[in-house]
């Protein structure tokens, strides 16, 4: 029996080494920046000084969820050889994770402390990783803010200082269908809440199953660009509160109106849960209005190519024709063990060239300057989303907004299904959306 | 040689034993245990954080959380369908391809399909064929068999958003029940049957007093396996309804998994599952105590 113990004592050291091996980080310390003093301390030496010298040579990887075909080749094809030429000790990897895993990936490997150097990421996220203490301070590191389109860049702060950098922006803007339009007798796209009245009346008579408009969800960025445009909002300028603001007479207005809409059959009844394949819809003559950001034309052509589509700005309400801010943001994280290296990469991704080349795939730039550009001047749509853009607003910008946004979900969802009255719903999700928002570090 | 011939034969099926082992320690148990410890923190994700040690509060929260309630609702109403769904059309499969002349292995084939497939695909699948109003499974109720006037809003409604649910997890089972009885099945010996045949008794009776019992720790054993997997429901409904509509279709994984992965609330999320982890166990254990008879063990 004795055997047997040394055995097991053996093989139970062994399992541990490879357990304790699998589970160090490599990273060293993370320091958790407080109010921006001393914000990176890093075990190991960084990069050295200037990498453009006779440096050691450092790889930087940068995740993110282009699409394969397009975006992610010609990153991979021709922006990054770019840059390896002009920084030859800089090694860049390129990491395609698809979106619908890339959240879970991310968080897993954060917190198992092998975090990419710099990712592309959803603005929304921007606050939250924030506040998990993952991002490097941009302040520190970056210092011409004012290149960047005001409204992009305002998703990337919390706390006063800025997270994370702009990549590209979108917004939606309305995508109306021209055979409908024509048989239903509409002579132009709707240009306010009423117009859009009469034009729902008359898509209605075309057919029972057809629907004046659709879509997905009663998520934020569904139905923000209503309460916005009805002159309502989520929270007050600095996001102490919502009380006032998301039951305010303009908010319930525009749930009021969404609600009318389900009920005479204006509105498609997917957006009360299960979804509705909108562009197929939309193809087939059954949906005539869709909201839809720039990567509309490329892919929908592609599925319907004989399909004729005009866009315009939202339909104007109380309080404008406001849409809302879509778009990501790069962020350069407090474990990347190569932030010079990664600050060189940012500072050609987001360089005038480079955003002239992203906006050749569609990735709308954030880049005043660009802007200003011929070719997105000339560009066939850039043109209406950028106008859009003008009065567009940024989902709230904070780190508990998932939990306040499945408030709104579920709010709107009971709202549109009569479970519960405009203003009751609205006053109720009020009371719990409240204590989401004081944050503990302002305490 | 270092050892003993043996030495060496003792340590070889350590040796073997060795890859699983490993396989066991580092993806099971230890998530096992760590997530044991994360449940009793308010868990901070990342390393060098502090993570505050808050007791029993994950756990206490739990139990005023409207949704958990519903979400533990929900998980036994997918178990108590499922389960015996399973088992009664896995049942009937079986009987009937044992009674086939030929063909058996074609048909065995067939039924299991569902069981290799993949849930993501299948899931989309059923999403797919209940989406409203036109859907396929509106199209055959509304215009084909006249069973309804509407259509109806499957995944709208709280009620009926369950139901593609159940149907997907009793079908995608089928097979694997299937494969399990048959074997039983073929282990009876038939002198048993042609007996009680002769003594009189008709296919029912032969059925309930012959095989039952014949089969029965294999139907405890179904049972368990079953139990466990459907307490274990998170991507059919994941992919079907996202637990929606308002969180009504929320089982307790997903409800884990949400907490978790969308709202980073990581100790609140390992105490979901360890409180579904002890219930899983308890009842495995009063199964077995209770179903299984003295002599089979």
């Amino acid at each position: 029996m004795k055997h047997k113990y040394i055995f097991l004592i053996m093989s139970t050291l062994m399992i541990f080494t490879l357990l304790l091996g699998a589970c160090t980080t490599t990273t060293g310390e993370v320091v958790e920046s407080e109010e921006g003093e001393g914000s990176v301390e890093e075990v190991e030496a960084p990069a050295e000084e200037e990498s453009g010298t006779a440096g050691e040579p450092v790889t930087i990887t940068f995740w993110h969820a282009y699409n394969a075909d397009v975006e992610a080749k010609s990153l991979e094809e021709t922006l990054i050889p770019a840059f390896e030429d002009e920084n030859p000790n800089i090694e860049v990897q390129s990491v395609l994770v698809p979106y619908d895993q890339f959240r879970r990936k991310l968080l897993i490997a954060l917190s198992g402390g092998t975090a990419p150097d710099l990712a592309r990421v959803d603005i929304l996220w921007v606050p939250e990783l924030a506040d998990q203490g993952a991002l490097a301070n941009m302040d520190e590191l970056w210092s011409d803010f004012d290149q960047f389109l005001p409204g992009p860049l305002s998703t990337n702060l919390y706390n006063g200082s800025h997270y994370g950098l702009p990549l590209d922006t979108n917004t939606r803007v309305l995508i109306y269908n021209v055979d409908m339009f024509e048989d239903a007798g509409i002579a132009e796209p709707p240009a306010t809440m009423d117009d859009l009245l009469l034009a729902c009346e008359k898509i209605k008579k075309l057919d029972e199953e057809t629907y004046c408009f659709a879509d997905g969800g009663t998520y934020a960025w569904a139905v923000n660009p209503w309460i916005w445009s009805f002159g309502g909002s989520v929270t007050d300028a600095d996001i102490t509160t919502t009380d006032g603001y998301y039951n305010s007479p303009e908010t319930v207005a525009a749930y009021q109106f969404l609600k009318d809409a389900v009920d005479n059959g204006y509105l498609h009844p997917g957006i009360l849960g299960g979804g509705v394949d909108s562009w197929g819809g939309f193809g087939q003559d059954q949906i005539a209005m869709i909201l839809e950001g720039p990567w509309f034309p490329a892919m929908f052509e592609g599925q319907f190519p004989e399909k004729e589509y005009g866009m315009a700005l939202l339909p104007a309400g109380e309080g404008g024709s406001v849409s809302v801010v879509g778009g990501e943001d790069i962020v350069l994280f407090q474990q990347s063990q190569n932030k010079d290296a990664a600050v060189k990469f940012l500072e050609f991704l987001l360089s005038e060239d480079v955003q002239l080349q992203l906006a050749t795939t569609g990735q709308m730039p954030v880049l005043k300057s660009v802007i200003e550009s011929d070719f997105v001047k000339e560009h066939d749509f850039f043109g209406i989303f950028l106008e859009q853009l003008e009065t567009a607003k940024a989902r709230t910008p904070h780190p508990n907004w998932s939990r306040i946004e499945e408030i709104m979900t579920n709010t709107g969802t009971a709202i549109l299904n009569g479970t519960v009255g405009v203003q009751e719903g609205l006053d109720e999700a009020v009371q719990l959306m409240d204590p989401l928002l004081p944050l503990d570090i302002l305490e | 040689m270092l050892f003993s011939h043996k030495t060496q034969k003792r340590i070889l099926p350590f040796l073997f034993m060795l890859p699983g082992l490993i396989f066991f320690f580092v993806f099971q148990l230890f998530p096992l245990i760590k997530g044991f410890q994360i449940s009793f923190y308010d868990w901070q994700l990342l390393p060098g954080r502090v993570s505050e040690f808050i007791g029993f509060d994950n756990y206490l929260r739990a139990f005023q959380d409207q949704v958990f309630w519903r979400a533990f609702k929900n998980t036994l109403v997918y178990t108590l369908v499922t389960v015996p769904g399973q088992m009664i059309l896995g049942m009937l499969a079986a009987l009937l391809l044992t009674s086939l002349p030929k063909g058996r292995g074609i048909f065995r084939a067939i039924y299991y399909i569902p069981v290799i497939t993949s849930w993501l695909i299948v899931s989309l699948v059923i999403r797919y064929l209940f989406q409203s109003p036109q859907g396929l499974v509106n199209y055959f109720l509304v215009e084909v068999f006249h069973i309804v006037d509407e259509p109806i809003a499957w995944l709208r409604q709280a009620k009926t958003a369950f139901v593609p649910i159940l149907i997907l997890g009793v079908w995608k089972g089928i097979g694997w029940n299937m494969v399990i009885y048959i074997a039983a099945l073929l282990g009876i010996p038939s002198e048993l049957k042609e007996a009680a045949a002769i003594d009189g008794a008709n296919g029912w009776q032969r059925f309930w007093y012959i095989t039952v019992p014949l089969i029965s720790p294999t139907l405890v054993f179904t049972l368990v396996m079953l139990l466990i997997g459907g307490f274990n429901v998170f991507i059919s409904v994941y992919l079907i309804t996202g637990g929606g509509p308002m969180q009504q279709t929320e089982v307790m994984l997903s409800y884990a998994y949400h907490q978790a992965f969308d709202f980073l609330d990581f100790g609140y999320g390992a105490a979901l599952s360890y409180i579904m982890a002890v219930l899983i166990v308890f009842l495995s254990v009063l199964q077995l105590k209770f179903l299984r008879k003295p002599q089979e063990i």
